[in-house]
Protein backbone atom coordinates (compact mmCIF):
# COMPACT_ATOMS: atom_id res chain seq x y z
CA UNK A 1 0.00 0.00 0.00
CA UNK A 2 2.80 2.38 1.21
CA UNK A 3 4.80 1.48 -2.06
CA UNK A 4 1.50 2.44 -4.02
CA UNK A 5 1.41 5.43 -2.37
CA UNK A 6 4.51 5.91 -3.34
CA UNK A 7 4.23 5.66 -7.17
CA UNK A 8 1.50 8.45 -6.98
CA UNK A 9 3.61 11.38 -5.68
CA UNK A 10 5.01 11.71 -9.48
CA UNK A 11 1.56 11.80 -10.60
CA UNK A 12 1.14 14.33 -7.69
CA UNK A 13 4.02 16.45 -9.00
CA UNK A 14 3.17 16.34 -12.43
CA UNK A 15 -0.63 17.38 -11.77
CA UNK A 16 0.50 20.51 -9.73
CA UNK A 17 3.14 21.56 -12.07
CA UNK A 18 -0.08 21.65 -14.55
CA UNK A 19 -2.26 23.63 -12.30
CA UNK A 20 0.65 26.33 -11.53
CA UNK A 21 1.36 26.34 -15.55
CA UNK A 22 -1.94 27.12 -16.08
CA UNK A 23 -2.61 29.67 -13.20
CA UNK A 24 0.40 31.45 -14.31
CA UNK A 25 -0.02 31.62 -18.04
CA UNK A 26 -3.71 33.42 -17.02
CA UNK A 27 -2.12 35.71 -14.35
CA UNK A 28 0.53 36.73 -16.70
CA UNK A 29 -1.65 36.99 -19.60
CA UNK A 30 1.56 35.41 -21.71
CA UNK A 31 0.25 35.59 -25.51
CA UNK A 32 -0.73 31.86 -26.45
CA UNK A 33 1.66 31.72 -29.59
CA UNK A 34 4.69 32.06 -26.98
CA UNK A 35 3.01 29.51 -23.81
CA UNK A 36 -0.55 27.97 -23.93
CA UNK A 37 -2.02 27.12 -21.13
CA UNK A 38 -2.74 23.16 -20.50
CA UNK A 39 -6.24 23.77 -21.15
CA UNK A 40 -5.38 24.93 -24.96
CA UNK A 41 -2.77 22.11 -25.37
CA UNK A 42 -5.54 19.70 -24.55
CA UNK A 43 -7.91 21.30 -26.61
CA UNK A 44 -5.92 21.26 -29.66
CA UNK A 45 -4.99 17.57 -29.09
CA UNK A 46 -8.62 16.63 -29.12
CA UNK A 47 -9.55 19.24 -32.68
CA UNK A 48 -6.54 18.03 -34.59
CA UNK A 49 -6.95 14.07 -33.14
CA UNK A 50 -7.42 12.54 -36.26
CA UNK A 51 -4.00 14.14 -37.86
CA UNK A 52 -2.05 13.75 -34.56
CA UNK A 53 -3.06 9.90 -34.48
CA UNK A 54 -2.04 9.42 -37.85
CA UNK A 55 1.58 11.13 -37.59
CA UNK A 56 1.86 9.40 -34.44
CA UNK A 57 1.42 6.31 -35.78
CA UNK A 58 3.99 7.40 -38.64
CA UNK A 59 6.76 8.27 -36.58
CA UNK A 60 5.87 4.83 -34.26
CA UNK A 61 6.26 2.99 -37.63
CA UNK A 62 9.24 4.12 -38.20
CA UNK A 63 10.41 3.78 -35.21
CA UNK A 64 9.33 0.14 -34.27
CA UNK A 65 11.12 -0.43 -37.98
CA UNK A 66 14.28 1.10 -36.71
CA UNK A 67 14.67 -0.83 -33.29
CA UNK A 68 13.66 -3.72 -35.04
CA UNK A 69 16.70 -3.57 -36.82
CA UNK A 70 19.17 -2.30 -34.90
CA UNK A 71 17.67 -5.53 -32.67
CA UNK A 72 18.64 -7.76 -35.51
CA UNK A 73 21.66 -6.32 -36.66
CA UNK A 74 23.41 -5.95 -33.02
CA UNK A 75 22.59 -9.05 -31.82
CA UNK A 76 23.46 -10.40 -35.64
CA UNK A 77 27.00 -8.92 -35.57
CA UNK A 78 27.71 -9.53 -31.52
CA UNK A 79 27.36 -12.83 -32.42
CA UNK A 80 29.38 -12.83 -35.65
CA UNK A 81 32.19 -10.48 -33.57
CA UNK A 82 32.59 -12.87 -30.77
CA UNK A 83 32.67 -16.05 -32.82
CA UNK A 84 35.91 -14.29 -35.07
CA UNK A 85 37.66 -12.12 -33.74
CA UNK A 86 39.34 -11.26 -37.48
CA UNK A 87 36.33 -9.83 -38.58
CA UNK A 88 35.62 -7.77 -34.97
CA UNK A 89 38.89 -6.52 -35.59
CA UNK A 90 38.36 -5.69 -39.18
CA UNK A 91 34.88 -4.38 -38.66
CA UNK A 92 34.98 -2.23 -35.55
CA UNK A 93 36.58 0.96 -36.72
CA UNK A 94 33.50 1.40 -39.38
CA UNK A 95 31.23 0.59 -36.78
CA UNK A 96 32.77 3.00 -34.60
CA UNK A 97 32.89 5.53 -37.37
CA UNK A 98 29.27 5.07 -38.16
CA UNK A 99 28.37 5.77 -34.93
CA UNK A 100 30.52 9.00 -33.80
CA UNK A 101 29.70 10.72 -36.94
CA UNK A 102 26.80 12.79 -36.32
CA UNK A 103 23.58 11.71 -38.15
CA UNK A 104 22.51 14.81 -38.96
CA UNK A 105 25.92 15.09 -41.25
CA UNK A 106 25.23 12.08 -43.14
CA UNK A 107 21.16 12.27 -43.48
CA UNK A 108 21.09 14.10 -46.51
CA UNK A 109 23.18 11.60 -48.62
CA UNK A 110 20.99 9.06 -47.36
CA UNK A 111 17.98 10.79 -48.65
CA UNK A 112 19.58 11.58 -51.49
CA UNK A 113 20.85 7.93 -52.43
CA UNK A 114 17.23 5.64 -50.99
CA UNK A 115 15.32 8.39 -50.40
CA UNK A 116 14.08 9.62 -53.73
CA UNK A 117 11.46 6.80 -54.49
CA UNK A 118 11.07 5.98 -50.76
CA UNK A 119 11.20 8.92 -47.74
CA UNK A 120 10.51 5.91 -44.78
CA UNK A 121 13.00 3.75 -45.92
CA UNK A 122 15.42 6.30 -45.80
CA UNK A 123 14.04 7.61 -42.55
CA UNK A 124 14.19 4.13 -40.81
CA UNK A 125 17.80 3.53 -41.91
CA UNK A 126 18.87 7.21 -40.29
CA UNK A 127 16.87 6.16 -36.95
CA UNK A 128 18.95 2.35 -37.22
CA UNK A 129 22.16 4.06 -37.72
CA UNK A 130 21.82 6.33 -34.18
CA UNK A 131 19.78 3.17 -32.28
CA UNK A 132 21.76 0.16 -32.91
CA UNK A 133 25.47 0.92 -31.76
CA UNK A 134 24.34 0.42 -27.83
CA UNK A 135 22.60 -3.18 -28.85
CA UNK A 136 25.66 -4.35 -30.53
CA UNK A 137 28.13 -2.86 -28.14
CA UNK A 138 25.65 -4.52 -25.06
CA UNK A 139 25.31 -7.57 -26.68
CA UNK A 140 28.94 -8.34 -27.25
CA UNK A 141 29.74 -7.41 -23.64
CA UNK A 142 27.17 -9.71 -22.63
CA UNK A 143 28.17 -12.40 -25.03
CA UNK A 144 31.58 -12.29 -23.64
CA UNK A 145 30.91 -12.07 -19.73
CA UNK A 146 29.99 -16.15 -19.36
CA UNK A 147 31.83 -17.54 -16.81
CA UNK A 148 34.96 -19.81 -18.39
CA UNK A 149 33.98 -22.42 -15.98
CA UNK A 150 30.63 -22.67 -17.46
CA UNK A 151 31.94 -22.71 -20.98
CA UNK A 152 34.26 -25.90 -19.97
CA UNK A 153 30.91 -27.55 -18.38
CA UNK A 154 30.24 -27.11 -22.32
CA UNK A 155 33.26 -28.29 -23.51
CA UNK A 156 33.03 -31.86 -21.32
CA UNK A 157 29.29 -32.15 -22.75
CA UNK A 158 30.73 -31.91 -26.49
CA UNK A 159 28.45 -28.81 -26.81
CA UNK A 160 28.51 -27.61 -30.58
CA UNK A 161 29.09 -24.00 -30.95
CA UNK A 162 25.38 -23.60 -31.80
CA UNK A 163 24.13 -25.41 -28.60
CA UNK A 164 27.14 -23.55 -26.69
CA UNK A 165 25.44 -20.45 -27.89
CA UNK A 166 21.45 -21.15 -27.25
CA UNK A 167 22.14 -23.00 -24.25
CA UNK A 168 24.92 -20.64 -22.20
CA UNK A 169 25.43 -17.52 -24.22
CA UNK A 170 22.32 -15.88 -25.32
CA UNK A 171 20.91 -16.59 -21.81
CA UNK A 172 23.77 -15.64 -19.89
CA UNK A 173 23.85 -12.20 -22.29
CA UNK A 174 20.26 -11.74 -21.61
CA UNK A 175 20.73 -9.16 -19.12
CA UNK A 176 22.85 -7.23 -20.96
CA UNK A 177 21.35 -7.32 -23.80
CA UNK A 178 17.73 -5.97 -22.76
CA UNK A 179 19.84 -2.89 -21.47
CA UNK A 180 20.96 -2.72 -24.64
CA UNK A 181 17.75 -2.69 -25.89
CA UNK A 182 16.70 -0.33 -23.89
CA UNK A 183 19.17 2.43 -24.70
CA UNK A 184 18.11 1.60 -28.31
CA UNK A 185 14.80 1.67 -28.22
CA UNK A 186 14.95 5.29 -26.79
CA UNK A 187 17.29 5.89 -29.45
CA UNK A 188 15.30 4.95 -32.17
CA UNK A 189 12.51 7.59 -31.26
CA UNK A 190 15.09 9.97 -31.14
CA UNK A 191 16.59 9.09 -34.50
CA UNK A 192 13.02 8.86 -35.95
CA UNK A 193 12.14 12.38 -34.88
CA UNK A 194 15.67 13.61 -36.09
CA UNK A 195 15.16 11.67 -39.37
CA UNK A 196 12.25 13.29 -40.18
CA UNK A 197 13.34 16.90 -39.17
CA UNK A 198 16.23 16.39 -41.98
CA UNK A 199 13.55 14.99 -43.94
CA UNK A 200 11.74 18.57 -43.83
CA UNK A 201 8.98 17.77 -45.67
CA UNK A 202 7.12 15.91 -48.55
CA UNK A 203 5.70 12.35 -47.86
CA UNK A 204 6.54 11.83 -44.51
CA UNK A 205 4.18 13.30 -42.03
CA UNK A 206 5.31 11.67 -38.53
CA UNK A 207 4.91 13.88 -35.15
CA UNK A 208 8.05 15.73 -35.81
CA UNK A 209 6.94 17.24 -38.88
CA UNK A 210 3.65 18.33 -37.22
CA UNK A 211 6.40 20.10 -34.68
CA UNK A 212 7.77 21.81 -37.71
CA UNK A 213 4.64 22.90 -39.40
CA UNK A 214 2.66 23.69 -36.40
CA UNK A 215 5.77 26.34 -35.38
CA UNK A 216 5.42 27.73 -38.85
CA UNK A 217 2.40 28.47 -38.32
CA UNK A 218 2.66 29.51 -34.88
CA UNK A 219 -0.01 27.21 -33.62
CA UNK A 220 2.26 26.66 -30.29
CA UNK A 221 -0.73 24.37 -28.71
CA UNK A 222 -0.93 21.89 -31.44
CA UNK A 223 3.24 21.72 -31.28
CA UNK A 224 3.01 21.16 -27.24
CA UNK A 225 0.05 18.15 -28.00
CA UNK A 226 2.77 16.67 -30.79
CA UNK A 227 5.19 16.87 -28.06
CA UNK A 228 3.49 15.19 -25.29
CA UNK A 229 2.35 12.33 -27.52
CA UNK A 230 6.49 12.10 -28.52
CA UNK A 231 7.24 11.97 -24.51
CA UNK A 232 4.12 9.56 -24.53
CA UNK A 233 5.53 7.50 -26.90
CA UNK A 234 8.92 7.53 -25.79
CA UNK A 235 7.89 6.99 -21.76
CA UNK A 236 5.54 3.52 -23.24
CA UNK A 237 8.76 1.94 -25.44
CA UNK A 238 11.03 2.55 -22.09
CA UNK A 239 7.90 1.10 -19.85
CA UNK A 240 7.40 -1.86 -22.32
CA UNK A 241 11.02 -2.79 -22.59
CA UNK A 242 11.54 -2.20 -18.72
CA UNK A 243 8.58 -4.80 -17.98
CA UNK A 244 9.66 -7.33 -20.46
CA UNK A 245 13.14 -7.27 -18.77
CA UNK A 246 11.23 -7.93 -15.53
CA UNK A 247 9.12 -11.06 -17.17
CA UNK A 248 12.43 -12.33 -18.72
CA UNK A 249 14.55 -12.15 -15.95
CA UNK A 250 12.92 -11.66 -12.36
CA UNK A 251 13.19 -15.20 -12.15
CA UNK A 252 16.57 -16.34 -12.11
CA UNK A 253 18.59 -12.85 -12.17
CA UNK A 254 20.05 -11.33 -9.03
CA UNK A 255 19.07 -8.07 -9.71
CA UNK A 256 15.36 -9.03 -9.44
CA UNK A 257 16.01 -10.80 -5.93
CA UNK A 258 13.99 -9.78 -2.79
CA UNK A 259 16.33 -8.39 -0.45
CA UNK A 260 16.10 -10.89 2.81
CA UNK B 1 31.00 -48.96 -13.70
CA UNK B 2 31.64 -51.13 -16.48
CA UNK B 3 34.46 -50.76 -18.85
CA UNK B 4 36.38 -48.07 -16.93
CA UNK B 5 39.76 -47.95 -18.61
CA UNK B 6 42.81 -47.41 -16.80
CA UNK B 7 44.22 -43.60 -17.01
CA UNK B 8 48.65 -43.61 -17.13
CA UNK B 9 50.71 -40.44 -17.18
CA UNK B 10 53.82 -40.51 -18.33
CA UNK B 11 56.57 -37.76 -17.71
CA UNK B 12 53.21 -35.59 -18.08
CA UNK B 13 54.64 -31.66 -18.25
CA UNK B 14 52.62 -28.35 -18.98
CA UNK B 15 54.14 -25.43 -19.07
CA UNK B 16 53.23 -22.00 -20.76
CA UNK B 17 54.30 -19.17 -21.69
CA UNK B 18 54.86 -15.66 -18.92
CA UNK B 19 53.62 -12.64 -20.05
CA UNK B 20 55.97 -10.01 -20.73
CA UNK B 21 58.72 -12.57 -19.98
CA UNK B 22 60.94 -14.99 -22.41
CA UNK B 23 60.70 -17.76 -19.86
CA UNK B 24 57.79 -20.38 -19.06
CA UNK B 25 56.27 -21.31 -16.48
CA UNK B 26 56.38 -24.46 -15.88
CA UNK B 27 52.96 -25.72 -14.14
CA UNK B 28 53.81 -29.58 -14.05
CA UNK B 29 56.61 -31.67 -15.40
CA UNK B 30 57.19 -35.30 -14.97
CA UNK B 31 54.44 -36.38 -13.41
CA UNK B 32 54.06 -40.22 -14.12
CA UNK B 33 51.24 -42.07 -12.43
CA UNK B 34 48.52 -44.56 -13.25
CA UNK B 35 45.14 -44.48 -12.44
CA UNK B 36 43.15 -47.70 -12.16
CA UNK B 37 39.54 -48.14 -13.19
CA UNK B 38 37.51 -48.09 -9.86
CA UNK B 39 40.13 -46.41 -7.90
CA UNK B 40 39.56 -43.53 -5.46
CA UNK B 41 42.53 -41.03 -5.67
CA UNK B 42 43.22 -38.01 -3.87
CA UNK B 43 45.37 -35.30 -5.13
CA UNK B 44 46.17 -32.89 -2.34
CA UNK B 45 49.11 -30.34 -2.70
CA UNK B 46 49.41 -26.46 -1.51
CA UNK B 47 47.78 -23.74 -3.48
CA UNK B 48 48.89 -23.66 -6.88
CA UNK B 49 51.02 -26.77 -6.57
CA UNK B 50 49.34 -27.60 -10.13
CA UNK B 51 47.02 -30.10 -8.88
CA UNK B 52 44.10 -28.08 -10.88
CA UNK B 53 46.13 -27.97 -13.39
CA UNK B 54 46.38 -31.56 -14.00
CA UNK B 55 42.70 -32.67 -13.37
CA UNK B 56 41.86 -30.17 -16.09
CA UNK B 57 44.83 -32.03 -18.25
CA UNK B 58 42.87 -35.45 -17.62
CA UNK B 59 39.50 -34.01 -18.22
CA UNK B 60 41.26 -32.87 -21.73
CA UNK B 61 40.34 -29.48 -21.11
CA UNK B 62 44.21 -28.66 -21.29
CA UNK B 63 46.96 -30.35 -23.87
CA UNK B 64 50.14 -31.13 -21.64
CA UNK B 65 53.23 -29.61 -23.31
CA UNK B 66 55.53 -33.04 -22.68
CA UNK B 67 55.43 -36.34 -22.58
CA UNK B 68 51.56 -38.46 -22.82
CA UNK B 69 48.84 -39.91 -21.31
CA UNK B 70 46.19 -42.56 -22.16
CA UNK B 71 43.39 -41.11 -24.32
CA UNK B 72 40.09 -40.53 -22.99
CA UNK B 73 37.37 -39.38 -24.68
CA UNK B 74 35.80 -36.37 -22.91
CA UNK B 75 32.22 -38.44 -22.56
CA UNK B 76 33.76 -40.92 -19.97
CA UNK B 77 34.22 -37.94 -17.68
CA UNK B 78 32.34 -36.40 -14.96
CA UNK B 79 33.86 -33.44 -13.85
CA UNK B 80 32.75 -31.49 -10.64
CA UNK B 81 34.48 -28.10 -10.35
CA UNK B 82 35.03 -26.23 -7.21
CA UNK B 83 32.24 -23.48 -7.53
CA UNK B 84 28.51 -25.06 -8.33
CA UNK B 85 28.83 -23.84 -12.20
CA UNK B 86 25.08 -24.51 -12.62
CA UNK B 87 22.69 -22.28 -14.88
CA UNK B 88 20.69 -19.58 -13.04
CA UNK B 89 18.11 -19.67 -15.53
CA UNK B 90 17.55 -23.32 -15.54
CA UNK B 91 15.78 -25.69 -13.34
CA UNK B 92 17.80 -27.81 -10.91
CA UNK B 93 16.24 -30.88 -13.46
CA UNK B 94 17.34 -28.86 -16.48
CA UNK B 95 21.14 -28.40 -15.31
CA UNK B 96 21.34 -31.90 -14.47
CA UNK B 97 20.12 -33.06 -17.94
CA UNK B 98 21.61 -30.58 -19.84
CA UNK B 99 24.98 -32.18 -20.38
CA UNK B 100 22.60 -35.09 -21.61
CA UNK B 101 20.52 -33.43 -24.05
CA UNK B 102 23.89 -31.81 -25.83
CA UNK B 103 25.45 -35.20 -26.00
CA UNK B 104 22.50 -36.76 -26.92
CA UNK B 105 23.26 -35.63 -30.74
CA UNK B 106 26.07 -37.89 -30.92
CA UNK B 107 24.67 -40.86 -28.15
CA UNK B 108 21.06 -40.44 -29.14
CA UNK B 109 19.19 -41.21 -25.83
CA UNK B 110 16.07 -41.33 -25.64
CA UNK B 111 13.93 -38.58 -23.65
CA UNK B 112 12.68 -41.12 -21.51
CA UNK B 113 16.16 -42.42 -20.80
CA UNK B 114 17.92 -39.09 -20.15
CA UNK B 115 14.75 -38.74 -17.74
CA UNK B 116 15.74 -41.74 -15.82
CA UNK B 117 19.14 -41.27 -15.51
CA UNK B 118 18.52 -37.28 -13.85
CA UNK B 119 16.02 -38.41 -11.16
CA UNK B 120 18.35 -41.54 -10.22
CA UNK B 121 21.18 -38.89 -9.90
CA UNK B 122 18.77 -36.40 -8.03
CA UNK B 123 18.20 -39.28 -5.80
CA UNK B 124 21.76 -40.17 -4.98
CA UNK B 125 22.45 -36.29 -4.15
CA UNK B 126 19.33 -36.05 -2.50
CA UNK B 127 17.67 -33.61 -4.01
CA UNK B 128 14.83 -35.67 -5.81
CA UNK B 129 12.22 -32.75 -4.08
CA UNK B 130 13.71 -29.90 -5.41
CA UNK B 131 14.06 -30.85 -9.12
CA UNK B 132 11.99 -27.55 -9.63
CA UNK B 133 14.15 -24.97 -7.61
CA UNK B 134 16.28 -22.42 -9.57
CA UNK B 135 19.67 -22.36 -8.23
CA UNK B 136 19.14 -19.43 -6.65
CA UNK B 137 17.14 -20.57 -4.05
CA UNK B 138 19.13 -23.46 -3.13
CA UNK B 139 21.92 -23.49 -0.32
CA UNK B 140 26.04 -23.97 -1.08
CA UNK B 141 25.70 -27.49 -0.10
CA UNK B 142 23.00 -27.82 -2.29
CA UNK B 143 23.89 -26.39 -5.41
CA UNK B 144 27.11 -28.62 -4.94
CA UNK B 145 24.79 -31.87 -5.23
CA UNK B 146 23.62 -30.71 -8.28
CA UNK B 147 26.65 -30.02 -9.29
CA UNK B 148 27.81 -33.54 -8.12
CA UNK B 149 24.07 -34.39 -9.84
CA UNK B 150 25.14 -33.44 -13.17
CA UNK B 151 28.38 -35.13 -13.41
CA UNK B 152 26.87 -38.23 -11.95
CA UNK B 153 23.97 -38.26 -14.60
CA UNK B 154 26.03 -38.81 -17.68
CA UNK B 155 26.99 -42.04 -15.50
CA UNK B 156 30.86 -41.80 -16.29
CA UNK B 157 33.55 -44.40 -15.83
CA UNK B 158 35.80 -41.68 -14.71
CA UNK B 159 34.95 -38.92 -11.81
CA UNK B 160 36.78 -35.69 -11.62
CA UNK B 161 36.58 -33.31 -8.60
CA UNK B 162 38.71 -29.95 -8.38
CA UNK B 163 38.24 -29.28 -4.51
CA UNK B 164 34.20 -29.35 -4.87
CA UNK B 165 33.59 -28.99 -1.23
CA UNK B 166 36.19 -26.68 -0.24
CA UNK B 167 34.00 -24.08 -0.24
CA UNK B 168 31.50 -25.10 2.12
CA UNK B 169 31.15 -25.36 5.65
CA UNK B 170 32.52 -28.31 7.15
CA UNK B 171 29.29 -30.41 8.74
CA UNK B 172 28.01 -30.31 4.77
CA UNK B 173 31.25 -30.95 3.64
CA UNK B 174 31.33 -33.86 6.39
CA UNK B 175 28.17 -35.27 5.09
CA UNK B 176 29.08 -35.12 1.30
CA UNK B 177 32.56 -36.85 1.67
CA UNK B 178 29.84 -39.35 3.39
CA UNK B 179 27.98 -39.52 0.41
CA UNK B 180 30.82 -39.21 -2.27
CA UNK B 181 32.17 -42.45 -0.19
CA UNK B 182 28.77 -44.20 -0.59
CA UNK B 183 28.32 -43.35 -4.38
CA UNK B 184 31.87 -44.76 -5.34
CA UNK B 185 31.28 -47.89 -3.21
CA UNK B 186 28.13 -48.72 -5.07
CA UNK B 187 28.72 -47.64 -8.95
CA UNK B 188 33.04 -47.95 -8.67
CA UNK B 189 33.90 -45.24 -11.01
CA UNK B 190 37.60 -44.33 -11.02
CA UNK B 191 37.17 -40.94 -9.13
CA UNK B 192 40.08 -38.47 -8.77
CA UNK B 193 39.81 -35.89 -6.19
CA UNK B 194 41.59 -32.63 -5.38
CA UNK B 195 42.12 -31.23 -2.23
CA UNK B 196 44.27 -28.82 -0.16
CA UNK B 197 42.80 -30.58 3.03
CA UNK B 198 44.96 -33.32 4.69
CA UNK B 199 41.96 -34.87 6.44
CA UNK B 200 39.43 -34.79 3.70
CA UNK B 201 42.34 -36.87 1.16
CA UNK B 202 43.16 -39.44 4.39
CA UNK B 203 39.17 -39.86 5.14
CA UNK B 204 38.12 -40.16 1.27
CA UNK B 205 40.82 -41.57 -0.46
CA UNK B 206 42.68 -45.25 -1.15
CA UNK B 207 45.65 -43.55 -1.82
CA UNK B 208 46.87 -39.64 -2.03
CA UNK B 209 49.60 -38.27 -4.68
CA UNK B 210 51.13 -35.14 -2.60
CA UNK B 211 51.92 -32.57 -5.38
CA UNK B 212 54.32 -29.94 -4.60
CA UNK B 213 55.46 -27.20 -6.76
CA UNK B 214 54.53 -28.96 -9.86
CA UNK B 215 56.21 -32.64 -9.43
CA UNK B 216 54.79 -35.81 -7.73
CA UNK B 217 56.23 -35.48 -4.65
CA UNK B 218 54.68 -38.97 -2.65
CA UNK B 219 52.10 -41.64 -3.54
CA UNK B 220 50.70 -42.64 0.08
CA UNK B 221 48.51 -45.74 0.24
CA UNK B 222 45.92 -45.26 2.95
CA UNK B 223 44.92 -48.26 4.93
CA UNK B 224 41.35 -48.36 5.38
CA UNK B 225 38.53 -50.80 6.02
CA UNK B 226 36.35 -52.94 3.59
CA UNK B 227 33.31 -51.13 5.23
CA UNK B 228 33.24 -47.89 4.91
CA UNK B 229 31.60 -45.65 8.42
CA UNK B 230 31.86 -42.43 9.71
CA UNK B 231 34.23 -44.22 12.48
CA UNK B 232 36.34 -44.34 10.00
CA UNK B 233 38.25 -40.90 11.14
CA UNK B 234 38.59 -41.90 15.39
CA UNK B 235 40.58 -45.12 13.47
CA UNK B 236 43.94 -45.67 13.91
CA UNK B 237 44.50 -45.42 10.57
CA UNK B 238 43.18 -42.40 9.47
CA UNK B 239 45.56 -40.66 11.90
CA UNK B 240 48.80 -42.50 10.04
CA UNK B 241 47.46 -41.52 6.59
CA UNK B 242 46.44 -38.03 8.04
CA UNK B 243 50.31 -37.69 9.48
CA UNK B 244 52.04 -39.01 6.59
CA UNK B 245 50.45 -37.09 4.01
CA UNK B 246 51.39 -33.74 6.32
CA UNK B 247 54.76 -35.09 6.56
CA UNK B 248 55.20 -35.48 2.82
CA UNK B 249 53.81 -31.78 2.18
CA UNK B 250 56.19 -30.49 4.70
CA UNK B 251 59.39 -32.61 3.88
CA UNK B 252 61.93 -30.24 3.00
CA UNK B 253 63.40 -32.25 0.59
CA UNK B 254 62.28 -31.27 -3.30
CA UNK B 255 61.55 -34.50 -5.43
CA UNK B 256 59.53 -37.68 -5.81
CA UNK B 257 60.10 -40.11 -2.51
Amino acid sequence: MRAFLLRLIPLGVGIAMLGIWELSVHLTQVPIFVLPPPSAIGHALVDNFATLMGSLWVTLRITALAFFWALVSGLALAIIFTRARLIELALYPYVVTLQVTPVVAIAPLILIWVGFDNVDRALVIIAWIVAFFPMLTNAVQGLRSTEPQLHDVMTLAGASWWQRLYYLELPAALPAMLTGAKISGGLALIGAVVAEFVAGSGASTGLAWRIIEAGNRLEIATLFAALALLSALGIALFYALTLLEWLVLRRWHDSFAKSP
Amino acid sequence: MTGAPELALNNLGLSYPQRGSEAEVVALRDITASFPAGSFTALVGPSGCGKSSLLRLLAGLLSPTQGDMSAVTQSDIGFVFQEPTLLAWRSVYENVALPLKIANRKSGLRAQEIDTRVREALTLVGLETRAKALPRELSGGMKMRVSLARALAKRPPILLMDEPFAALDELTRFRLDDDLRAIWQRQKPTIIFVTHSVTEAAYLAERALVIRAGSLHAEIKIERPKKHTDNFRAAPNFHAACAAISQALADPKEGTS
